[in-house]
């Protein structure tokens, strides 16, 4: 008769091999996933007011969905952002564009309308940007209503009106708009996900935080 | 020692199993991890702030593939099951520390699970490096145990 403790050993490399193979699988179908959108769809979400960094007529527009609780998000902004800034954005050859998709905390939730919000001061890149930079673990309250508050003095916003903005929670409906159009038109399931379009119609997309390299072989592609 | 690990490694098999369990390991921890891309094209990308974590990826795996290598051979050797389950042990919490929380699989997990999977999650995240050390840990006194018992057990059957 078989060793119950040889059955066990098995088992237990059973559900090792699977919990693998299915994260994997999990994470590679992720790429099968993420949906095209069409350009009237781009449109859609030009129309609704998304804040573009970059000019209107570039020939390529980066969307990056994104949580500002993200680790990976706060990666690819510290390390592969400020390059495409300055070598496709600035020179006019392509702009970008955020597409709120705050899943992590309710915190996530709450950063993504304060930067609307500082948006009707005429800074929603900047403080985008201060988000980023003062990014901490996840829902431990680096993001909460008053530290919120103290990134938009910070920036030299009027507070006031911020803070009015915030609790009337003018932007809900906004950031709510964005995460559907993230995970359904886009088919987004984690952050930070790329979807790079021109004007000839091209799409191709990014899942995690890649490199410049990356982004520099598809933009040239592109152009 | 030495003499253990060359009776065990002086079979070629024993050196193809520990290959092989160090890439299954090895190459979904480190797509899961967000270092290894296969789409639109392979690329491989470290940044300076992910460094240790991907140095602790490298160890785990080679610590795993050893110790269940080892615990094959000292299974087939004195049929006693205890430490390869403790290697896997090791081996699972490790493991389960490698998902970014904005990753497909914790995206998974807060969607499904809510608050409660966002805790989670944002624990596993968080935590990453201690959890991976604690499974150093593990995996390092298994081997270590494994070592003394091969010994042990070498010695009797000369």
């Amino acid at each position: 008769m078989a060793n119950p403790k040889k059955i066990a050993v098995v088992i237990v490399a059973v559900i090792l091999v699977a919990a693998v193979t299915i994260s994997f699988s999990s994470y590679m179908s992720e790429f099968n996933n993420v949906q095209n959108p069409s350009q009237d769809e781009f449109e859609t979400i030009s129309l609704k007011g998304v804040p573009i960094l970059g000019s209107t007529t570039a020939s390529v527009t980066i969307v990056e969905i994104g949580d500002y609780q993200c680790p990976a998000c706060k990666l690819w902004f510290d390390n592969t952002r400020q390059d495409i800034i300055e070598n496709y954005i600035d020179t006019g050859k392509a702009n970008l564009v955020f597409i709120d998709m705050p899943f992590i905390g309710t915190d996530s939730v709450s950063a993504a309308e304060a930067t609307y919000c500082a948006n009707d001061q005429g800074m929603y890149w900047d403080y985008h940007v201060k988000l980023y930079q003062f990014q901490q673990h996840e829902n431990d309250g680096w993001a909460n209503p008053d530290r919120l508050t103290a990134i938009a003095f910070d920036l030299g916003l009027d507070t006031e009106k911020f803070n009015e903005c915030m609790s009337l929670k003018k932007y809900f409906s906004q950031i709510n708009f964005n995460k559907q159009k993230a995970s359904t038109d886009f088919g987004a399931k984690s952050t930070p996900t790329f979807v790079i379009i021109n004007t000839s119609g091209n799409i191709d997309h990014l899942v995690g935080p890649h490199p410049y390299s990356t982004f520099e072989k598809l933009l040239d592609s592109m152009l | 020692m030495n003499n253990i690990l060359g009776i065990i490694y002086s079979n070629p098999s024993y050196i193809l199993i520990t290959i092989g369990i160090f890439f299954l390991l090895f190459i979904p921890l480190i797509t899961i991890s967000e270092f290894l891309f296969f789409e639109p094209f392979v690329v491989f990308s470290i940044y300076p702030e992910t460094m240790l974590s991907f140095s602790l990826i490298v160890t785990l795996s080679f610590f795993s593939a050893f110790a269940i290598s080892m615990n094959i051979y000292r299974v087939k050797l004195i049929k006693e099951t205890r430490k390869i389950g403790s290697s896997i042990i090791g081996t699972l919490i490790g493991v389960s520390a490698g998902a970014c929380s904005c990753g497909p699989i914790a995206f998974s997990i807060i969607t499904t699970f809510g608050t409660a999977g966002s805790i989670a999650s944002s624990f596993l995240t968080i935590y990453e490096i201690p959890i991976r050390l604690i499974s150093l840990g593990i995996l390092g006194f298994v081997i270590f145990v494994t070592i003394k018992s091969l010994s042990r057990e070498c010695k009797i059957k000369s």
